[in-house]
């Protein structure tokens, strides 16, 4: 798409658009990407895909109501009937005096990895990454796997002024698994990363390796002999699901424009264990795919939302901020870092006397209040110590907010996901169920 | 945008190819404690070619419509797949081909309502709850509907074009006892424009009744024992049972991919009560929620008998894993976005009635549950699935008794399957499922109420 309009200038074509139909204030995006992907499918390389598309996003505000409308042209023709639409749609609304954009900051522009990916490297990678499957799990069936390099320009413009521009270019690997040998089949698991360049093999993109090995190990897991409460150690791909359950449920727009969010007023107040601290890093250089600016069109900076334990930032967006009176996060709530630990993985799973290593959890989405059940994939029995064996059939229950103030361990091995870095963490107890 | 209109893209073509042009509408109101905090719609219309050689693909897509930008992406998918062959082709043969030839338009003939009406329906809806239930902590109403609209050619004769629609009211309330939140969902719609689907606000506060009333109950309830039990399972979690705990495991691609269910073929693998099916368009008579006419490979839709009176008979394909498996295409690859290529996918996936009354089957359980709602769900290749409940009932002595709080029921499908001795004999479709497998996409799924034993998570 070279020869086409700066974006940033696009983004100020759909800001004139709004306010020329009417809108008292305004805010316009306008991104480009590309995408190029290769897909195995059943072990075999079965796709080389290649996507372009764009998006103009425009939203109006008038009198304190607001309408907003996304369309993949940006043709003027195209723009300003976005725009007309979108200003329709805010005079239907009703008016609500948290609407409101980000205050004036003059244009910024950010570049983030390469411009244009490696082609050659990624089938070599890719090939490589089969190969070694094949050779090493041969009992292993790479279920899918996608390799992509995404490239893409995104412009942000509001009429008090505020602007940004980001290049960003990053890969992103993904692949799943089970393990079948004759009838016996494994649970799947998957693991993967984004990364801005190749320089690893892709076995050694998060936790691909050790899940494919374990995955081996899975084919006749045995049961936990009934209902107990029982220790967790729980592997950084499942504690992330766990972070996106304690965002949703506590810390985010959601939870606490309804109110329901246990935590609405524990602001500065200690949550949960102490050892735990959750930092949002879009800045970098902890987590290296970050971003630069917020969707509601701040710079992004960082920030801890969990420090030792302690509750520092809400996600709150600009609106929910403006709708609660509660401070707004100023990073967007992305780019997630766990700190690590002082305790090795190896002492954590000596320390549980009864419980589960959790490796995956497939679970029903928590209650408002942080109730959460499901089942234990890809996961083993502990039992004095040591992982007595892999277990099938097993269901776990417990509260969000209780595991992580049950935390008394967190590893000093990091999985670092390009996107987010995790440990491992020993918390407890939970309810453990199954034959 | 007919077939008519990107017919004469074909001539470009060298290898197998589809193309397909699509625009996907969406429009979504959110009314947050009577807030209008989300009013927002959107378009995404484009072209995608995919083209195959040797056993392998290529795909291409692009947002631009003009004949030079679509003679570039037909031109880069021939690209794409020719240069993957070079290194990873096959030498496989031609795929089978059932050329569908549909034109399908389920868009209203009714005057379209005004957002400032859309946005009123949603707001009368949530002034509703408040007066039905002053006392709840909060409650959200969300309005949403999208229109998928495609036009498809193919080299091996295919022509299509569909307009599907569909439109829903999401209800969730919250309140508040003994100092916890408490909560509560609904959904109502499916196939149809807002206007065929929904006629008055008034005309849903039945249901909200109900949701209230259930919700009161739930406020109330106490948590489920965690292990095995013998239970009911409303038809909204028949549905997803089909759709989840089999349905998965009887894609074709994930058999491919280490499916337990690849060693099942002509096997019983449920009780003879069960038989499933997945839907190409019409059941019972009646049009299907999620109706798909020809796929987007262009093979003509047809009904997928999955199993039958307990014996797995069939699984889901598209054209290469009819080809590997020796089968007839089923025309279940589907693909969301116009920059999405086709997969193996459900379409309308339910179990068929059985001879029983509800009331009986409750009856029937001493000492069990009633679980009515889901949340989310989740498959395995081990056919192990997990489904999350918002809402059940203690069943003690053949009675409902206390409601239970949230829960998750598991179970591995082609050991329960087994379980099921009741089906009940009406049944009821789920329009507002979405499946995710790559690409999230619409999905119905439908069932009896059925009784089993299963697995039930829960907080002892």
């Amino acid at each position: 798409m070279s020869g086409m309009k700066d974006g940033i200038d696009i983004a100020r074509a759909a800001l004139a658009a709004l306010k020329a139909a009417g809108a008292d204030k305004a805010a316009a995006g306008f991104s480009r990407g590309e995408q190029s992907e290769l897909n195995v499918d059943a072990g075999k390389m079965s796709l080389y895909r290649s996507t372009v598309n764009v998006s103009v996003s425009v939203t109006a505000y008038v009198g304190g109501r607001k309408g907003s409308v996304s369309v993949n042209r940006y043709d003027d023709a195209a723009v300003r009937g976005a725009a007309e639409e979108a200003v329709a749609m805010a005079r239907s609304s009703e008016p609500d005096p948290a609407n409101d954009i980000s205050p004036e900051r003059p244009l910024e522009r950010f570049a983030f990895g390469p411009a244009e990916p490696d082609n050659a490297l990624m089938y070599e990678r890719l090939r490589e990454f089969v190969d070694y499957a094949s050779a090493r799990y041969p009992d292993t069936r790479l279920e899918q796997c996608i390799l992509n390099f995404a490239a893409g320009e995104s412009s942000y413009a509001n009429s008090n002024g505020a602007e940004f521009q980001e290049r960003s270019g990053s890969y992103g690997f993904q692949a799943m698994f089970t393990t079948k040998k004759g009838e016996k089949a494994s649970s799947f698991n998957y693991s993967g990363a984004s990364h801005r360049d190749l320089a690893l093999p892709l076995k050694d993109w998060g936790n691909v390796d050790l899940l494919m090995r374990q995955s081996t190990e899975q084919l006749e897991p045995g049961g936990v002999g009934g209902s107990f409460q029982g220790d967790l150690v729980i592997a950084p791909d499942c504690l992330g699901d766990f972070i996106s359950y304690l965002d949703g449920t506590y810390l985010g727009d959601y939870a606490l424009i309804t109110g329901s969010s246990p935590w609405k007023d524990k602001l500065g107040q200690k949550v949960v264990s102490p050892l735990f601290s959750l930092r949002s890093l879009p800045a970098g250089p902890g987590v290296e795919i970050g971003y630069s600016y917020t969707g509601d069109g701040f710079r992004a900076e960082n920030c801890d939302l969990i420090d030792a334990g302690v509750l520092k930032n809400f996600s709150l967006g600009f609106y929910g901020s403006n709708k609660t009176g509660k401070p707004r996060c100023p990073s967007g709530g992305g780019a997630l870092a766990v700190d690590a630990g002082a305790t090795p993985l190896d002492d954590m799973i000596r320390d549980v006397k009864r419980g589960l290593l959790l490796m995956r959890f497939s679970g029903g989405s928590p209650s408002d209040n942080g109730d959460f059940s499901g089942v234990a994939k890809n996961s083993y029995l502990i039992e004095d110590g040591k992982i007595a064996r892999a277990v099938g059939e097993t269901m776990i229950a417990g509260n969000v907010a209780e595991l992580f103030s049950g935390i008394r361990a967190v590893s000093r091995e990091l999985v670092d996901y390009g996107s987010a870095v995790c440990p491992w963490a020993l918390t407890g107890p939970v309810t453990v169920s199954g034959k | 945008m007919k077939p008519d209109d990107i017919r004469r893209h074909a001539a470009l073509f060298t290898e197998y190819t589809e193309l397909r042009a699509q625009e996907n509408r969406s429009s979504r109101i959110s009314v947050l404690n009577g807030d209008v905090v989300g009013n927002a719609s959107g378009s995404q219309a484009g072209f995608s070619a995919r083209s195959y050689k040797d056993g392998v693909w290529g795909f291409a897509s692009s947002p631009e419509s003009g004949d030079e930008a679509v003679a570039a992406m037909v031109a880069k998918a021939g690209a794409n797949v020719r240069f993957l062959a070079s290194v990873e082709g096959r030498g496989l043969g031609a795929l089978p081909r059932r050329p569908g030839k549909s034109d399908r338009d389920l868009g209203t003939g009714k005057p379209r309502l005004g957002r400032k009406e859309l946005i009123d329906f949603a707001r009368a809806v949530d002034a509703y709850c408040v007066r039905r239930f002053p006392g709840l902590l909060s409650r959200s109403v969300s309005l949403s509907t999208l229109d998928m609209e495609k036009a498809l050619v193919t080299s091996d004769g295919s022509e299509a074009y569909s307009l599907i629609p569909r439109a829903l009211v999401a209800v969730s309330l919250t309140v508040e006892e003994a100092g916890e939140p408490i909560d509560l969902y609904d959904i109502f719609g499916g196939r149809g424009q807002f206007e065929d689907v929904f006629d008055t606000p008034e005309a849903l506060y039945p249901r909200l009744d109900l949701l209230v009333e259930r919700l009161k109950e739930k406020a109330k309830g106490a948590y489920a024992r965690p292990g095995t039990h013998e239970v009911i399972l409303d038809p909204d979690l028949a549905g997803i049972l089909a759709h989840e705990a089999i349905g998965h495991t009887v894609e074709a691609d994930l058999v491919l991919g280490g499916s337990v269910a690849a060693d099942y073929m002509g096997r019983e693998v449920a009780s003879p009560l069960v038989t499933l099916v997945d839907f190409a368009h019409t059941a019972q008579g009646e049009t299907c929620p999620v109706p798909l006419w020809t796929d987007d490979e262009g093979t003509e839709g047809r009904d997928a008998v999955l199993i039958e009176k307990g014996v797995l008979r069939s699984y889901m394909h598209n054209k290469e894993t009819a080809a590997h498996f020796g089968a007839e295409p089923t025309g279940n690859a589907r693909a969301f976005g116009f920059y999405d290529e086709p997969l193996v996918r459900m379409r309308n996936t339910a179990i068929l009635p059985g001879g029983s009354k509800l009331a009986d089957m409750i009856a029937s359980v001493d000492d069990g549950y009633y679980f009515l709602r889901s949340s989310n769900g989740q498959a395995d290749s081990t056919s192990e699935f997990m489904f999350g409940v918002v809402m059940g009932y203690e069943i003690k002595g053949g009675r409902l008794g206390r409601a239970v709080r949230d829960c998750t029921i598991s179970g591995v499908a082609f050991d329960m399957l087994k379980t099921i001795d009741m089906l009940s004999d009406d049944m009821s479709w789920t329009a507002a499922g979405m499946c995710g497998k790559k690409q999230s996409i619409p999905v119905g799924m439908g069932g009896p109420a059925v009784k089993c034993r299963i697995n039930v998570g829960g907080r002892s």
